[in-house]
């Protein structure tokens, strides 16, 4: 990984056409600027991690997984499912 | 009573305060607005989030605390004033909050089912509201183990 140090204010290229610049430092965070091409995909990473796992996530949800991974969870008294009042859907 | 179709237990019929409303829906599933949350006899613990609009679309949870028992789950400010919280406040899991995470089955890439304690769901029981909460000190592929596999590591 290249590191560099960088003031408010100066900016870095990656290669011709995008440019992020440290616009403001506060405490532990820090806010870019960032100028790239609309062909260009900016994301933060864990928006990035969490779509992913998501549409993994989702793809779970049939019979057979249901029993693989009931067999790895110890029941416990289901606290936090009584209280959202899932009683009130019925099957 | 309106009903919703479910992807894996046909049609079910629910009542509109069983109704949670995600405004920016979830990453990957933005534009899904509307869940229920379900629980099915024999399946305890998990529960299982559906999407009013969308058949296909349903996650397996389990209440994080029944995934890690030491879980600490982190609100930042943006994030309890999209739960409706004041500034400040520290909401309790499983009195003013569920808090949730996504299972994924085993597959060709994960020998074992795995659990998102990045990103939790997380939602406010009274306002009916709720976000997927990032924390980052946490891995979003966190191999659920019995208790057993876990005593032996």
């Amino acid at each position: 990984m290249l590191v560099m140090r960088r003031r408010a204010g100066d900016s870095i290229l990656l290669g011709e056409t995008i440019e992020i610049q440290v616009l403001e430092i506060c405490g532990t965070r820090v806010k870019f600027g960032i100028v790239a091409p609309d062909s260009v995909v900016i994301q933060r990473k864990e928006i990035k991690i969490t779509r992913d796992e998501n549409i993994t996530a989702a793809r779970s949800v049939r019979q057979q997984d249901i029993s693989s991974i009931l067999a790895k969870v110890t029941p416990r008294p289901a606290v936090d499912a009584t209280v959202i009042g899932l009683t009130n859907v019925t099957v | 009573m309106p009903r919703v179709q479910t992807k894996c237990f046909d049609e079910l019929e629910y009542s509109r305060d069983a109704v949670f409303e995600f405004p920016t829906g979830v990453p990957g599933f933005e534009a899904e607005r509307s869940f229920v949350f379900l629980e099915l006899p024999g399946t305890h613990p998990l529960m299982f989030m559906q999407s009013l609009s969308r058949q296909d679309v349903c996650f397996i949870l389990l209440p994080v605390l029944a995934a890690d028992r030491d879980y600490e789950l982190h609100l930042l400010e943006e994030d309890l004033a999209a739960l409706r919280f004041p500034a400040g406040s520290q909401p309790q899991i499983g009195k003013d909050i569920l808090c949730a995470v996504t299972v994924s089955a085993a597959d060709s890439q994960r020998p074992h089912p795995t659990v998102d304690l990045f990103a939790p769901i997380v939602v406010n029981l009274k306002q009916k509201i709720g976000i997927q909460a990032v924390q980052t000190q946490y891995s979003a592929q966190h191999p659920l183990r019995s208790e057993e596999e876990a005593v032996a590591c």
